[in-house]
């Protein structure tokens, strides 16, 4: 088990050390103990309500963690309206349910950011969006409003979005897990492709095909804790765990 | 429909199928198209066939008819429509209203709703209808608030109370729904407070009683008070509107503008009021024509709207047999605006059912 | 310093004390200057105005009242004024509505087209004008010196003039309450009783509670009867007035047809709108189970249909209630026109207005409160899913 180190806290893309998270009564994230090097690859898993999706939220304040300490490249995450500003800039993520801006086309969508946040001039924005649209391959769709696309493709276009602001950290939020069967591949390719690129990704998916190609290290979760870590072809086949076993077995026999 | 066409029946046939399939259909078919002609006869006899329709004979010729005396209109529209505003001038009030009609057509056309357009129209337009009205630039002569009178001020009311309501009813809006418990608990009691009053009171009390509360540097005008009140009387109900279609938007939305890196104004403005407003423009609009509707209210703060001057318009001794048709003539007006209004409402909504885009 | 404004802490917390302290501020200031400029006036706030008298008369009051009655006594029968406004108003605009809902959803193309055409014109035209105009119409009626009777009554520019009892008016109050309890009585006994009692002792029961109560009426009328008149005292003419019984003033009569007529166009909606939410499912199955046309309409899609209305009309009524305001267009003395009044006679100015919102406060609450209780017990239980 990588245990909180310091000294890891300022090099680290992400450092979390005695997180705890309450929502009222429920307990839930318990001294959640994380660090995630730059370029490493993380697939967290867990059955449902174990609060992965709880613990990625935190890495960019969509939800405010209730004790502990979270560093990301170097800065802290607290009160700090400028920490968590300049955080969200470096820091994608990708949802469940896409969250496009039903409003606006592809290219709208993928620009926006870039030129509110960073201030970037809409003839360079645009040439980012392209590329980035060009490297989901869909860069044909760019002037279609997000309802007129494919589940999968709505995806890809979520993570060019993303990608748009050059973020360092991807995080994703079981990005596959809305999608129909035979969209799930061209998501994962994409983010396969990233992976291989060297981005610093923490995905809660339970893809386990992905986390065997793509993972650097496997987290399993169950009811808040973190309750198993290893490199994915330790992590499968000698599993320390009894829980993790037991869903591994639920997962992949089915 | 692309139903078989069944065997045309005959014309007798399907009347009788369709009136007088039973007992009680016919009984009901009967009353009703009985009510219907004798309305349709009356209201046609007394409003054309034996109508008086020149001011020429004066109001003895209506006496004599036993039709509409139409006569006090056109003898009186002029202060029905323009109220004391001075007689030569009153080319400008009618233009002020024609800028008004102007502005909100434009504003029902699709390609101009986007926040900036939107108010971009209806600055310029409400400019325009206070140059065209009040003057002292352009070589217009100067006429006070006091002169202006009829259709002229009702709109002016109406329009600079959307002016100043909406963009409250929006900031409201957003402090009722703020996470801040303090902030959306005070907005909340405030929204619910104007809203258990009725609007008498509120423009009762902004009229008469404000100015006792107010330094006299602050009090202003008794009509521009007036309409405070009744802008704050609206953005509580569009408030409330507005808030609803917030919450219309997916969770979602707000993560997403905040994950990449976008601030609270930015979000709301580019990411939650778009998709909030679009849910919202069918009862948006139907707040508009009530609020349309209540407008002719301040009549009884004491204005000389066009309710009042249709009042004074029958008020004087010779026409004040002629009162029907000075209430018939005033309700058209309001009637076409509103009800234009409202069907655009109904077609908008329709549309809307049908799908997104 | 700028660190601690980073802070979103700090930030929300500032935030809140600036808006709740900035408004309480605007009040304080508000208040303190309207004292100081009505005592200037020579008026000390407070509410011991409330027992002086008012020096001024009502043109209507259900309960006796003279320019020697003090202030709090006008409020009462203000508040009763707008409450009796408002229950005609509201049930003229129920009947109304019901009338014409039914015809906008009958399979009748003719009934269709009438009940449209009333709601689109009467909606689509301000109360107000409307109110003008009944006061304008009967206002101009022929003045009771050239008046006929019809049915015992008149109707004059001067006002309605209907046959009254001669009761004194404390048995007259007592014998409306009890025909009042003679409805709720029933009510209440069908909903308190509902389970423990088989059906029919509850029919019975509410019979003869309802029975009881219009005899207290009945006894109350003949109790109070004043001695040595006809029981009722019927309108004549006499001279150039119209003498004897009961004169019901045109602002009354304008208010309440406008109310009704306006109001109706809105529940007419109202009611089509849940006849409409009656999914066509529910009528093809009672049709299926052999019901009738009647017993459909009757045990199927009328409780459904008011089910889903009521919400909505609730809304619609607290509405109308504020609508009665309207009364003093056309001088009518409902609680607005009193508190109006208040303050251009008294000058208690903030006082006045602190009564009149609560006034309306309670009204709404109340109204609220009613259609709740009535609301929950005829909600479907259980998640039911409808249309």
């Amino acid at each position: 088990m990588n245990g909180p180190d310091p000294s890891q806290a300022e090099t680290a893309a992400i450092h979390i050390a005695g997180l705890n998270k309450h929502y009222g009564a429920f307990h839930a994230l318990r001294d959640i103990d994380l660090t995630v090097r730059r370029g490493e690859k993380i697939v967290v898993c867990g059955p449902s309500g174990s609060g992965k999706s709880t613990l990625i939220r935190c890495i960019n304040r969509l939800e405010e963690h209730s004790a502990g300490r979270i560093v990301v490249l170097g800065t802290e995450l607290n009160d700090d309206v400028g920490n968590i500003e300049g955080i969200r800039r470096e820091v994608g993520m990708v949802f469940q349910h896409f969250n496009l801006f039903p409003h606006m086309t592809v290219l709208e969508n993928c620009v926006l950011a870039p030129m509110l946040v960073r201030k970037v001039p809409r003839s360079e924005a645009e040439a980012l969006a392209r590329k980035y649209l060009e490297k989901v391959r869909i860069p044909e769709q760019a002037d279609k409003y997000p309802a007129q696309l494919s589940g999968g493709q709505q995806q890809r276009v979520a993570i060019a979005r993303a990608l748009c602001m050059t973020p360092q950290i991807m995080l994703f939020d079981e990005p596959t897990s809305a999608l129909d069967p035979e969209m799930i591949a061209e998501v994962l390719d994409v983010m396969a492709t990233l992976a291989s690129e060297g981005m610093t990704m923490v995905c809660v998916t339970h893809e386990m095909g992905f986390a065997r190609r793509a993972a650097d290290r496997v987290i399993f979760m169950d009811k808040g804790e973190i309750v198993e870590q290893a490199p994915p072809e330790r992590f499968f086949t000698t599993a320390q765990n009894e829980r993790t076993r037991q869903f591994l077995s639920q997962i992949l026999n089915h | 429909m692309t139903v078989l066409a069944p065997p045309a029946p005959t014309l007798l046939e399907d009347l009788r199928r369709r009136y007088f399939a039973t007992p009680l259909q016919a009984a009901v078919s009967l009353f009703s198209l009985a009510v219907i002609v004798f309305l349709a006869w009356k209201i046609l006899n007394w409003a054309l066939l034996s109508a008086v329709f020149t001011a020429d004979g004066g109001p003895e010729a209506c006496h004599a008819a036993a039709g509409a005396c139409w006569s006090v209109i056109a003898a009186r529209w002029r202060i029905i429509l323009f109220g004391l505003y001075p007689f030569e001038e009153q080319w400008r009030s009618a233009l002020a209203c024609v800028a008004v009609v102007a502005m909100t057509v434009l504003s029902c056309i699709p390609a101009c709703w986007t926040g900036r357009r939107i108010a971009a129209i209806w600055v310029a337009g409400t400019a325009l209808f206070y140059i065209l009205m009040k003057g002292g630039i352009f070589g217009l002569a100067y006429i006070g608030e006091e002169q202006w009178g009829g259709l002229a001020l009702t709109l002016f009311i109406f329009v600079t109370t959307c002016l100043i309501g909406f963009p409250l009813s929006i900031g409201l809006a957003l402090m009722r729904r703020s996470q801040l418990p303090w902030i959306s608990r005070t907005t909340g009691i405030i929204i619910d407070g104007v809203r258990s009053l009725p609007l008498i009171s509120i423009l009762f009390t902004f009229a008469i009683v404000l100015p006792f509360a107010l330094p006299q540097w602050l009090q202003g005008d008794k009509l521009y008070r007036v309409i405070l009140g009744s802008a704050l009387f609206f953005s509580a109900y569009q408030a409330e509107i507005v808030r609803g279609g917030m919450q219309g938007v997916p969770k979602g939305q707000e993560e997403a503008s905040m994950a990449l890196g976008l601030s609270y104004w930015q979000s709301i403005s580019r990411i939650l009021l778009p998709q909030a407003m679009r849910n919202a423009l069918p009862a948006t609009i139907n707040q508009f024509v009530i609020s349309f509707k209540e407008t002719s209210l301040v009549v009884i703060i004491g204005f000389f709207e066009i309710l009042a001057s249709g009042n004074a318009a029958y008020g004087t001794g010779e026409w004040r047999f002629a009162y029907v048709e000075v209430y018939v003539f005033i309700a058209l007006i309001y009637f076409v605006f509103v009800f234009s209004l409202s069907r655009y409402g109904a077609f908008l909504e329709r549309r809307m059912a049908v799908g997104e885009r | 310093m700028g660190r601690l404004l980073r802070n979103q802490k700090v930030r929300n917390g500032l935030l809140q004390a600036l808006y709740v302290g900035a408004l309480g501020m605007l009040i304080l200031a508000g208040t303190l200057i309207a004292r100081r400029n009505l005592a200037a006036q020579g008026i000390t706030s407070g509410f011991d105005f409330l027992f002086k008298s008012t020096g001024w008369d009502l043109n209507f009051a259900l309960l006796p009242a003279t320019a020697m009655d003090p202030y709090w006594w006008y409020f009462t029968v203000g508040i009763l004024n707008t409450l009796f406004l408002g229950t005609f108003g509201l049930a003229l605009a129920t009947v109304v509505g019901t009338i014409v809902g039914l015809a906008r959803t009958s399979s009748n193309d003719l009934a269709r087209l009438l009940g449209r055409t009333y709601v689109d014109i009467f909606r689509n035209i301000p109360l107000i004008l409307q109110v003008f105009f009944w006061y304008a119409v009967i206002t101009h009626l022929p003045s009771p010196r050239g008046a006929q009777p019809s049915w015992g009554m008149f109707l004059t520019s001067r006002g309605l003039y209907v046959p009254a009892p001669n009761v004194g008016p404390w048995s007259l109050t007592i014998a409306v309450a009890a025909i009042l309890a003679a409805i709720v009585l029933p009510l209440w006994i069908g909903r308190t009783a509902r389970i423990d009692r088989p059906l029919g002792d509850r029919a019975t029961l509410q019979l003869a509670a309802a029975a009881a109560a219009l005899a207290c009426a009945a006894l109350a009328l003949l109790a109070g009867r004043l001695p040595e008149t006809p029981f009722l005292d019927m309108p004549a003419l006499q001279g150039l007035n119209l003498r004897g019984g009961l004169r019901v003033p045109p602002e009354f009569s304008a208010l309440v047809v406008a109310i009704g007529i306006y109001g109706g166009s809105y529940i007419a909606e109202i009611v089509r709108g849940g006849f409409k939410s009656v999914g066509t499912g529910q009528m093809e199955a009672a049709g299926s189970l052999g019901l009738t046309a009647w017993q459909t309409f009757t045990l199927v899609r009328l409780p459904l249909a008011l089910r889903a209305m009521l919400p909505i009309l609730a809304n619609q009524y607290v509405w109308l209630m504020k609508a009665t305001t309207m009364g003093i267009a056309v001088g009518f003395s409902d609680f607005f026109m009193i508190v109006a009044l208040t303050i251009n006679h008294s000058g208690q100015t903030i006082e006045a207005i602190g009564l009149l919102m609560a006034g309306f406060l309670a009204i709404n609450l109340s109204l609220a409160f009613f259609f709740n209780r009535i609301n929950k017990a005829i909600a479907l239980k259980g998640n039911q899913l409808r249309g």
